[in-house]
């Protein structure tokens, strides 16, 4: 499993993946120039756009890399001569996860260094009124990481069971985006403003709340833009929450991959 | 223990629209440990399907398979198999050697072992020059090097492979014929599919043919020839002894200077006794046989019409 | 290959044809269509997913851009156009449900509510608002402080904001401003010491330049003060006009608004001006509800 983690990492530097991100990175420079368009928050506005944009970085790279790698096993036929090693398809799958999700923790890093280095040049120019935790920075780009090496996840169960591309990128995306909302749809079903709606649809949406991924506890970018205190319990609830909801995700896609046939 | 074994194994595929396609009836085969074993079929016969179950790319509908004794579902029945697919690609963004290498740790290897395993296997198919460039830029004949040289590089007791000829040049296949007499040699079992009789001729033990998904035919190599003699070709010096005396057997050709005659097998005993009696001056004998390829030919198409 | 070249020149002449107009109709678009249309705030944070801070922020640049490029016009102009401050309000308060913690929402917003639209209930309301979330922040209850003192002339109101603003920033200026409020004197001073802290610390050249306006106004405005308060002294009696300051010789250079109304005495002696401290504020007078105007 390690060699494939090696070999997955390998293809994915090959394929000039990396040297694609440094250019999309490149949008760092303008940063603090459209950050010094703030009146107030100058250094609050560089940490926002540099959230955002790793964020953004993280899943374009997230749906394509994780919509397609195994797609592209097969589509290429690679799997014929690599299932054809003495290798589990569980281990093909849980190396192939693993190195787009530690693909995705590098770019995240090297982002994140980029990021500092921005918000420490805006903040030197314009001081700002609150102090900057950096603490919170990591955790949040931390957080925004694991959040995508779920998203990837589910692209590789989705991959799983499809044989084109489409189902798993199209399929990605339309969970990042529900798994993003799951949470504010639920509180809406439990307001009373939702007095009108059939309790058959307010218990379908309960339902799928507790199915489909809550995305929403990732994010601490409020956290770590105005530098509020971060709350510990709810982080080890999350983190606890990610490896649970990653461990069945790919379990359920290893009993799949096992089963599928390579024709 | 056989090398190789399946036991009615079957595969149907469901198309769309549930279109099945019987693409393997009932298979039951074994091959032995040190056996060379060609599997022929024409186009779409099952040969491909066959070697994805036994590696278990495929399940089987019904029916098992096994390598070493080992049921093919478990990974760990594929330690002992070196597999060339059909038309492999490989990462291709990896050079040959890195390919290469990353086949052996699957295998455990150690690390010395690997480093001279790798070269070995790299200069025996030619891949030398060009083991450092990535393999996208490798012609189709590279490529299937490639493949024979991961199935080499951890030399195991199986080798599965199919159609390790195509695609590749005179040399090359002469070169593959050359590596599986030589591993036959070293008592390694080697099942490969072709469709190319000369080379089943040339290097197998035995051979199985395989139309429509059914196992038409499975015999040694050496009884199909010895079953295919269908007379001796003999000539006479003209003139000399008592042609008269082999009248009863019609002259093919005849010249100012040779009589030829073909005696089919049942009459040669009789032939040779009035060849004694006359002092007919024997010049030249020959058996005539049909080859693998008109046998081939003939099974598939007694196979059509069944 | 000819036909190519031949193509690609045909296609970039027509371009650098085109590119002016479409330049310019663009640049000349009104604000409703520059904004584009802004889909409702519960419609957004759906969209935005996990970058609601980015959204809000983009609404606010939106909204600082579209001014930045009003006032550029109005320098070239006679006559100034007035900004859409409705909308400008509306997008603001868009742009804290996204993200109740953006500082520059809030401090936009003070800064065009309350003397250019007049909406100090709106105003106070949104910096309420921002409280609950900036609760280290000394700015905001500063701003509603000033809000409630001098526009509402809720001095107790005021006095309680003042005194959470020094005890956040634990400033003593902070402390004694809670004091000053209040009494009603000396309000043209306090503000004159607002605004000058504002400009002061103002870096969007659109938004200090407004503060420098309303400084110079007001500066004006406490001249004006100045020499009537002299004029009454020495000669013990109240001035008629502000023009019989300027002959009596206690006001040179005469004043100039700014904002391009006549300066003017009230007839309890207070100043006053015809634009009301704002642009357009001569032309539509309705919008005087309940303001003091005037100065004393
Ligand atoms: N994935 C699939 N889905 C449906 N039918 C298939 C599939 N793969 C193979 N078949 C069918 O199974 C039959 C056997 O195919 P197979 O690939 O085993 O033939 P083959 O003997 O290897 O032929 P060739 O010499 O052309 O390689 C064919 O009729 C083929 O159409
Ligand atoms: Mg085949």
């Amino acid at each position: 499993m390690k060699t494939i983690v090696a070999i997955t990492l390998k293809g994915i530097f090959r394929d000039k993946v990396f040297q694609g991100i440094m250019v999309t990175a490149l949008m760092f420079l303008f940063i603090p120039i459209f950050a010094s368009l703030s009146m107030r928050q100058v250094t609050e506005l560089t940490i926002t756009l540099s959230l955002s944009l790793i964020s953004f970085i993280l899943l374009l790279l997230s749906v394509f890399l994780g919509g397609t790698s195994l797609w592209k096993d097969i589509e290429r036929r690679y799997t014929f001569s690599v299932l054809g090693l003495p290798l589990s398809r569980r281990s093909y799958l849980l190396g192939r996860f693993g190195g787009t999700a530690l693909f995705v923790i590098i770019a995240a890093s090297v982002l994140g260094i980029a990021a500092f280095c921005v918000v420490a040049y805006s903040s030197s120019i314009y001081p700002s009124d609150r102090p900057i935790v950096w603490g919170s920075m990591i955790l949040c780009i931390l957080f925004d990481a694991l959040k995508y090496i779920l998203l990837i996840a589910f692209a590789f169960l989705l991959s799983t069971v499809s044989t084109s591309f489409f189902l798993p990128v199209f399929g990605t995306i339309a969970m990042f985006v529900t798994g993003g909302v799951t949470q504010q749809v639920y509180e809406y079903i439990h307001s009373p403003a939702s007095k009108t709606l059939s309790p058959f649809l307010k218990q379908t949406a309960t339902a799928l709340y507790y199915i489909i991924p809550n995305f929403g506890a990732f994010d601490l970018k409020l956290y770590a833009i105005y530098g509020l205190p971060l709350p510990a319990n709810g982080l080890l609830m999350t983190s606890a929450y990610f490896v649970v909801y990653v461990g069945l995700l790919l379990s359920v896609s290893s009993s799949i991959f096992t089963r599928r046939e390579m024709r | 223990m056989n090398a190789i074994e399946t036991v009615s194994l079957s595969k149907q595929f469901t198309g769309k629209k549930r279109a099945r396609v019987e693409a393997l009836k009932q298979l039951d085969l074994q091959v032995a440990p040190g056996e060379v074993f060609g599997f022929l079929g024409p186009n779409g016969a099952g040969k491909s399907t066959t070697i994805k179950l036994i590696m278990g790319l495929l399940r089987p509908t019904s029916g098992s398979a096994s390598i070493m004794g080992m049921d093919v579902a478990q990974a760990a029945s594929r330690r002992v198999v070196g597999f060339l697919p059909e038309n492999p690609a490989f990462y291709d963004y990896l050079s040959a050697e890195e390919y290469i290498r990353f086949v052996g740790s699957q295998f455990n290897m150690d690390a010395s072992l690997l480093n001279r395993r790798t070269e070995e296997v790299l200069k025996r198919l030619d891949l030398w020059e060009a083991r450092k460039r990535q393999m996208r830029g490798y012609s189709k004949g590279m490529v299937q090097r490639v493949g024979l040289a991961q199935t080499l590089v951890h030399d195991p007791e199986v080798y599965i492979l199919d159609e390790p000829m195509s695609g590749l040049d005179p040399i090359g296949r002469a070169l593959v014929k050359e590596i599986i007499l030589d591993l036959k040699k070293r008592g390694k079992c080697v099942f490969f599919s072709t469709h190319i009789t000369d080379d089943v001729e040339k290097v197998c033990d035995r051979v199985g043919v395989i139309v429509q998904g059914q196992l038409r035919a499975l015999d040694s190599v050496e009884n199909i020839m010895r079953s295919g003699i269908e007379g001796y070709l003999v000539q006479t010096r003209q003139h000399v002894g008592n042609q008269a005396a082999l009248q009863e057997f019609k002259a093919i050709r005849s010249n100012e200077q040779f009589v030829e005659y073909l005696v089919p097998v049942a009459q040669f005993q009789e032939f040779m006794a009035l060849v004694g009696e006359s002092s007919v001056e024997i010049t030249l004998l020959e058996t005539k046989r049909r080859d693998l390829e008109a046998f081939f030919l003939d099974i598939v198409e007694n196979g059509k019409s069944a | 290959m000819v036909k190519t070249v031949f193509a690609t020149l045909a296609c970039l002449v027509l371009y650098g044809i085109l590119i002016v107009p479409f330049t310019e109709y663009l640049h000349n678009r009104p604000f409703d269509e520059k904004m584009g249309y802004i889909p409702s705030v519960t419609a957004l944070r759906i969209v935005a997913a996990d970058h609601k801070e980015l959204v809000a922020a983009s609404l606010v640049s939106k909204v600082l851009m579209y001014f930045g490029g009003l006032s550029v016009k109005n320098e070239n102009d006679i006559l100034p156009i007035l900004p859409d401050y409705k909308r400008m309000s509306g997008i603001l308060h868009g742009a804290v449900k996204l993200d109740p913690y953006n500082m520059d929402a809030y401090y936009f917003a003070q800064s065009f509510l309350t003397w250019d639209v007049k909406q100090y209930k709106l105003a106070n309301d949104l910096l309420d608002y921002g409280m609950k979330y900036r609760t280290w922040d000394w700015m905001l209850p500063f701003f509603a402080g000033f809000n409630s003192a001098y526009f509402m002339k809720d001095y107790p109101k005021a006095a309680e904001y003042y005194k959470r603003a020094g005890e956040l920033s634990g400033s003593e200026l902070h402390f004694s401003l809670a004091g000053r409020y209040m009494q009603e004197s000396g309000q043209t001073e306090l503000a004159i010491s607002y605004l000058s802290a504002m400009e002061k610390g103002e870096r969007n050249p659109a938004v200090k330049k407004n503060y420098q306006i309303r400084l110079s106004a007001f500066k004006e405005a406490h001249r004006i003060e100045l020499a009537r308060d002299k004029y009454r002294q020495e000669r013990k009696a109240e001035p008629a006009t502000v023009e019989q300051l300027v002959r009596a010789g206690y006001l040179t250079p005469a004043p100039v608004d700014p904002y391009g109304g006549t300066f003017y005495l009230t007839p309890d002696g207070k100043v006053a001006t015809t634009s009301k401290f704002a642009f357009g504020g001569k032309k539509d007078n309705s919008q005087n509800d309940g303001e003091s105007h005037e100065r004393n």
